[in-house]
């Protein structure tokens, strides 16, 4: 019975902690898909400022070679942002046209995680071209790493806490059941209904068979 | 009294809410300092994006304040960024030439401006952002809700499973030892059958030796007054006895149900997962297909698998008996969990459909071999206690199914809650390997004839009975539950999580209410009165939508429904037991669950042709007038028998399916 009753508390025990551990590690992921929201949207308004500048430059019959403003423009806009490594203008094959690192100019890079790009189209519609955005992940992994420091610290003692909660819950109930069990091996010390229900069995049982046991002592036991 | 497992729920239920609220405590602040900043930044470049391309339009020549279209521009921008509550472009001297949203409640909201300029430097207006740090608190919030949801249901999962933990022989000792001072506390005196030789013994014990005490005082009282020929002290003695259950002998829970009831709960389980997300995900593959409008779409999976249920329940019965309930229910959970695995896996509408009917015709055949099963080893009042054993099973699951499912097609996908679905399914498989007994074959099914349901329709008021209350209430149900609804809450934004929680709804009121009205009902010798009354409570919940179509009125749908189906469920079970005499018991009970069965695939399948024309509120409107005319019409049929002594117990239906 105390076995079952310990198992009992810590099979809750264990539910409790994995609600506020899965509560917690939730949140981190919102959190974090927010932070990586944040930072990509921030990034992603600059790339369609960019792209609808070679739009509009398109428009008036400029080819995307052709606009070598955007050397000094990409580069002005880089450094406005820390955590921008690089901007470029690419062709619809994938070749740098204009970089705010010079030194990427003509080269092919595949596509990297850390990216945000933005199309550029024609009056047509046709894709010409292709503004591409890259972060700094540490951008990324710093904001991570002070939201999982921030959860953490919150997050363990809450979960050791309801851990120990429900352990100390659960062995007041039990210790209450054993209580009420010991209780309830005396009709003196029965719940009241239980009492009132002795009490009016043993009235009638007095009535029928005079010299019946009409108290509420302790029964011999056998 | 509160016994253990129910008293350590609801603690862990507080301590779950109040650590979840520090967890999202601990969110909020960690928010504040890590996200704040990246949202000003993004507010800050969004105001330059927006300083820029009205100063492109300056300087072609546009004055300041004649600029068309800047209004709809912020509203864009606000609607692609939540956080952003309020955009506000001004002149330098504050007069304001354009403005989206409302800065109510925003004071103390940090504001980023960014500055719009000539071509000279001349500053020309000033654009406002202000942000609303609030909604990631928000979305925190929604995650957390969710979390508390899926710890509440998963404390009901793990009461339910936790015979399977810890072993059945400490689950019956602490089930005995809780029997009996529960029944003390209640002032009853009846013996307790089990819980003797359990582990509980030494405290289980003393309790049964002073109320067997009790007990023998009592026989010997009143062979003492039977020898006297004191009537008057009979009489008094047998009212007391039937008080206090002196001398009665209280039964425990069967084992046949106790042995299917793990695995039966966790293949219903399985399907009742699906409930939120399926219309849904329904008409996402239906999309491409332009001959299947979107309400069929949604409807037609629904209408298939009950379709398929009602169609099964007669000769699976029969084969489950002939192949044995074992093999059937293992045979049932595997089909089911090929056909949760192909929805999964599949982009094709019709693929889907087809995945639909083989995980309906696998439910159907798990269902009737485990309500076999548990009749096969029960006789009498003892198979209506094992058969409440069995329903209570599909009830819990159906509470806890539509939340965890939402939250994880929201999260994961669809595919992966039909995934888990599967999973399920396979695991109740493995759980029935281990808990059901080997196969009893018959060498040949008896089942049921079509014309044993024909001679049980011949039962006096029982086809008024099943048309006007049985068939309309589980198509109200179905139409509105697995249909109606999460679409109407689809369309308002609701997540599939949310969705899940308003499926919640109708369970949980109908395992807390059942009993209840089941004990009213029985008081007051009123059952056909009941189902009336229960009748005309949901059709009123359904009738009151066109009202006003908003969360409440689906809210209050729901609770009414759930309301006057508790009162009419158990009562219409006893009143179809009433009728199944003269030996057409097996007759009736499958007649009455075929037509319960008709009403849920006529449900969906009425809600689907009616949305398209008639909307939402107007489709669950006709289909409660029907629930209420039907009700009527039961009314009327049985004038003067609305009050009567019932010869069964009352008993809930089998749950929602």
């Amino acid at each position: 019975m105390t076995r079952t009753t310990l198992w009992l508390i810590a099979l809750f025990a264990l539910i409790a902690a994995a609600c506020v551990a899965f509560g917690a590690y939730f949140s981190y992921v919102t959190l974090l898909n927010a932070h990586r929201n944040a930072i990509e949207a921030r990034f992603a308004i600059t790339a369609e400022r960019l792209a609808g500048t070679a739009e509009r430059a398109s428009s008036l019959g400029i080819a995307l070679p052709a606009q070598t403003t955007f050397e000094g423009l990409l580069r002005r806009e880089a450094e406005l942002e820390p955590s921008i490594s690089a901007i470029d203008v690419v062709d619809e094959r994938g070749v740098v046209l204009f970089s705010s690192e010079p030194a990427r100019v003509g080269r092919a890079d595949p596509k990297v995680r850390n990216a945000v790009s933005k199309r550029i189209t024609s009056d047509l519609g046709t894709t010409i071209g292709l503004v591409e955005l890259r972060y700094d992940p540490e951008a990324l992994a710093a904001g991570a790493a002070a939201l999982a420091d921030d959860l953490t610290v919150i997050a363990i003692p809450t979960l050791a806490v309801a851990c120990l909660a429900t352990i100390l819950v659960g062995l007041l109930l039990a210790l209450g059941l054993r209580r009420s069990a010991r209780r309830a091996a005396e009709p003196a010390s029965w719940p009241p209904a239980a009492r009132t229900a002795f009490e009016t069995v043993a009235k009638v049982h007095l009535r029928a068979a005079p010299g019946a046991p009409s108290s509420l002592a302790p029964e011999p036991r056998t | 009294m509160i016994g253990f497992r129910a008293g350590i729920s609801i603690a862990i239920a507080l301590v779950l809410c109040v650590a979840l609220a520090v967890v999202g405590w601990g969110a909020r602040t960690a928010a504040q300092r890590t996200i704040e900043p990246e949202m000003l930044a993004k507010a800050q470049s969004v105001g330059r994006s927006a300083a820029s391309l009205v100063e492109v339009a300056y300087g072609s020549g546009i004055p300041i304040d004649k600029m068309v279209g800047v209004r709809s521009y912020f509203a864009d921008l606000r609607k692609a960024n939540r956080e952003f509550a309020l955009i506000r472009m001004t002149t330098p001297d504050g007069r304001e030439l354009a403005r989206s949203g409302d800065g109510t409640g925003m004071a103390g909201a940090p504001v980023v401006h960014t500055a719009v300029t000539s071509r000279s430097g001349v500053p020309i207006a000033d654009i406002a952002v202000t942000v609303d740090p609030g909604v990631i608190s928000e979305e925190v919030g929604g995650v957390l809700i969710d979390v508390a949801f899926i710890g509440i249901v998963s404390l009901l999962i793990a009461l339910e499973l936790v015979a399977l933990v810890i072993g059945t022989s400490g689950i019956a000792a602490l089930a005995a030892l809780e029997d009996r001072l529960r029944a003390l506390a209640k002032g009853r005196l009846a013996l307790h059958e089990s819980g003797a030789q359990t582990r509980a013994r030494d405290l289980v014990a003393p309790i049964d030796q002073q109320v067997s005490l009790l007990a023998a005082r009592h026989a010997e009282a009143r062979a003492a007054a039977a020898r006297a020929g004191d009537a008057e002290a009979l009489a008094q003695l047998d009212l007391v006895a039937r008080r206090t259950g002196l001398g009665a002998v209280s039964t425990s829970e069967n084992q046949a149900a106790v042995a299917v009831r793990p695995a039966l709960f966790l293949f219903m389980l399985a399907e009742e997962l699906t409930r939120p997300f399926l219309p849904r995900f329904a008409q996402g593959l239906a999309a491409a297909d332009e001959a299947i409008g979107p309400d069929l779409a949604a409807s037609l999976p629904i209408v298939a698998f009950m379709a398929v249920m009602a169609l099964c329940q007669l000769p699976f019965a029969a084969l489950s008996e002939r192949m044995g309930r074992r093999p059937g229910f293992l045979i049932g959970a595997l089909l089911a969990a090929a056909g949760y695995a192909l929805s999964a896996s599949t982009g094709d509408y019709m693929l889907f459909l087809a995945a639909r009917v083989t995980t309906a015709v696998g439910y159907a055949l798990v269902f009737v071999s485990a309500q076999g099963h548990v009749v096969d080893h029960a006789a009498g009042s003892a198979r209506t206690t094992a058969l409440a054993v069995f329903v209570r099973a599909i009830m819990v699951a159906s509470l806890c199914g539509p939340p965890i499912g939402g939250v994880v097609a929201d999260r994961l996908g669809p595919q992966a809650a039909f995934m888990l679905a599967a999973g399920l399914a396979v695991l109740s498989l493995g759980v029935a390997v281990l808990t059901l007994p080997a196969a009893r074959h018959a060498a040949r099914g008896a089942g049921l004839a079509w014309s044993d349901l024909k001679d049980a329709a011949r039962a006096p008021r029982l086809m008024a009975l099943l048309v006007g209350c049985a068939f309309p209430a589980k198509l109200l149900l179905a139409a509105l539950c697995f249909l109606l609804v999460p679409l109407q809450l689809q369309a308002m934004g609701y997540s599939s999580a949310a969705i899940g929680r308003f499926q919640m709804i109708y369970p949980i009121l109908m395992v807390m209410l059942v009993p209840v009205f089941a004990a009213m009902a029985d008081r007051l010798s009123a059952r056909a009165g009941f189902v009336v009354l229960g009748g005309l409570v949901a059709g009123a919940g359904a009738l009151a939508l066109p009202l006003y179509p908003g969360v409440p009125t689906i809210a209050l749908a729901l609770v009414l429904l759930g309301v006057g189906q508790s009162m009419s469920i158990a009562s219409q079970s006893a009143l179809v037991a009433d009728s199944a005499t003269g030996g057409r018991s097996a007759g009736v009970l499958g007649l009455f669950r075929l037509v319960e069965r008709s009403g849920n695939a006529a449900g969906p399948a009425a809600a689907g042709a009616l949305l398209a024309g008639l909307g939402f509120a107007l489709s669950g409107a006709l289909l409660g007038a029907v629930v209420v005319a039907g009700a009527a019409l039961y009314a009327v049929a049985g004038r003067g028998t609305l009050r009567g002594e019932a010869t069964h117990a009352a008993v809930a239906s089998e749950g929602e399916v």
